[in-house]
């Protein structure tokens, strides 16, 4: 098992002067990023270590839904800032992201694969939102684009009788896998191309490499779950706001 | 029925459109009132900016006004399901756009049944072998393409044809052929067009009735001859003369 403490912590400081160094001889201008992003996450994660020690000793079930409230509010927020060419993008973002987290999370509760333990929900939750949100992200901002930058073909459609949901289905399509894109691409590649983070992180945490691989498959499933339903509600609700009852293309 | 004199079939009455720019709201249509009929050709035509497009997007609802209304057959447009509308208005733009795929798909996307031959008849229609069926709609120049996607909106046997600057991409010899298809769809099918064009010789070619519309207002309107020969007001008369664009 690896030794941790912060003294290899502090070693490890090593690594990101080699990064800073690099950077500074190539004149690549990132030495300020490198340094703030040192430090801000050291102290990030350090803060979260805290908290979790907190919620995980207190046992507290209300603890455990504020700190998922908070990673799903940071989530839609940040997914919503990609909705650059409609309204509420953090609205739909906030139902994308639950939606996926909720069901994804009640069915491994339901199916006994977990349980209701803040030591299994906040990290997997955590895992869920960070993928559904990147999920979400992108499936906005290809929706987007695509439906603004094909306005002749989505009226030709429309002038052809069709509605909008037949006018718009290519794109509909497109903009979800686009969301889902990574997900599939990690679980055709996941164990050749690389480890997983978490599986590595548990292997160096002690845990016997079968073990690390059967919590990943989980993981995997559980994350292809949520990130399909993010994507599919997040293209759902937004391609609605570039239509109105009229079958009309407004944006 | 002689072409121009049937009964009307889309009217407006009092249309105006605005959109907003710079946080100010322009009319693009303002107050328009005119009444089409059945099978009769019209021009739209008027400078750079004076709203026809905009105008003719009203027609088939890809737009709705903010004041006055278009009566289809006596009734609002909004009285209809748009999409049993745009069936009977259809519309075609300025650069004509095919589907990926095949003419016989795009044809094809119009109707019911994917195995219908009928769609693949509409191209002698448009002036094209029923070869064309299989070729790859990118491969087309824009002229096919263009009537293309005539047949592909004829195949909805629509009541009005809406035509935005049809020929503004073509070469004389294409645009000349698709005005000689204009007047023909218009004489067999009692078709009703209604041409958004740039041109004043092109509207004279086609002839008709024709609307000048300037700053989103209707200037003159009547008999194209008349009004693109014998302008009766001051605006008409300097739009011919070029001195509007």
């Amino acid at each position: 098992m690896i030794q941790t403490g912060y003294f290899q912590v502090l070693m490890a400081v090593v690594l990101a002067v080699v990064a800073f160094v690099l950077a500074r001889w190539k004149s690549i201008p990132v030495e300020k990023e490198i340094g703030f992003g040192t430090v801000r996450s050291f102290v990030q994660l350090v803060a979260v270590g805290y908290a979790l020690e907190f919620i995980f000793a207190s046992d507290s079930i209300w603890l455990v839904v504020l700190a998922v409230a908070i990673m799903l509010l940071v989530g839609a927020y940040t997914a919503g800032q990609r909705a650059e060419h409609f309204k509420n993008g953090f609205g739909i973002a906030l139902i994308a992201l639950t939606t996926g987290s909720l069901v994804t999370l009640g069915l491994m509760l339901a199916l006994e694969i977990i349980s209701v333990e803040a030591r299994y929900i906040i990290p997997l939750t955590g895992m869920i939102i960070s993928n559904a949100m990147n999920a979400t992200a992108i499936a906005f901002n290809r929706i987007g684009s695509d439906l603004k930058g094909n306005r002749l073909a989505i009226e030709t459609s429309l002038s052809l009788g069709k509605s909008w949901k037949e006018s718009s289905r290519r794109y509909y399509r497109d903009a979800v896998k686009a969301g889902m894109i990574s997900i599939l691409n990690f679980m055709k590649t996941v164990g050749i191309v690389a480890l997983p983070g978490a599986m590595t992180g548990m292997i160096l945490a002690g845990v016997s490499p079968l073990d690390a691989v059967l919590i990943q498959i989980i993981v995997a499933y559980m994350l292809l779950s949520s990130v399909t339903i993010a994507a599919i509600i997040s293209v759902e609700l937004s391609i609605r706001r570039f239509f109105n009852a009229a079958e009309q293309f407004v944006v | 029925m002689s072409r121009g004199q049937g009964i009307g079939i889309l009217e407006t009455r009092n249309l105006t459109r605005e959109i907003r720019k710079n946080s100010r709201s322009i009319k693009t249509v303002d107050n328009v009132s005119y009444v089409f009929r059945k099978g009769g050709v019209y021009n739209i035509v008027g400078p750079s900016g004076a709203g026809k497009s905009s105008f003719l997007r009203l027609l088939n609802r890809l737009d709705d006004p903010v004041e006055g209304e278009v009566l289809f057959y006596g009734k609002p447009l909004a009285s209809y399901q748009p999409t049993a509308l745009r069936k009977k208005v259809a519309m075609l733009f300025q650069t004509p756009y095919l589907f990926p795929g095949t003419v016989k798909e795009n044809l094809e996307y119009c109707c019911q049944l994917k195995s219908d031959d009928r769609a693949v008849s509409y191209l002698p229609r448009v002036g094209l072998k029923p070869e064309f069926a299989d070729k790859d709609a990118e491969s087309l120049s824009v002229g096919e393409k263009q009537r293309v996607a005539i047949a592909r909106s004829l195949i909805l046997e629509p009541d009005v044809l809406l035509l935005d600057e049809p020929t503004s991409a073509l070469d004389p010899a294409s645009s000349k052929k698709i005005e000689e298809l204009i007047l023909t769809l218009s004489a067999d099918l009692c078709l009703t067009v209604v041409t958004v064009t740039h041109q004043p010789e092109q509207a004279l070619r086609l002839g008709g009735e024709t609307l000048l519309l300037v700053q989103g207002r209707l200037v003159e309107a009547g008999e194209t001859s008349e009004i693109l020969t014998e302008p009766k007001t001051e605006m008409a008369r300097k739009y011919i003369n070029k001195e509007l664009e």
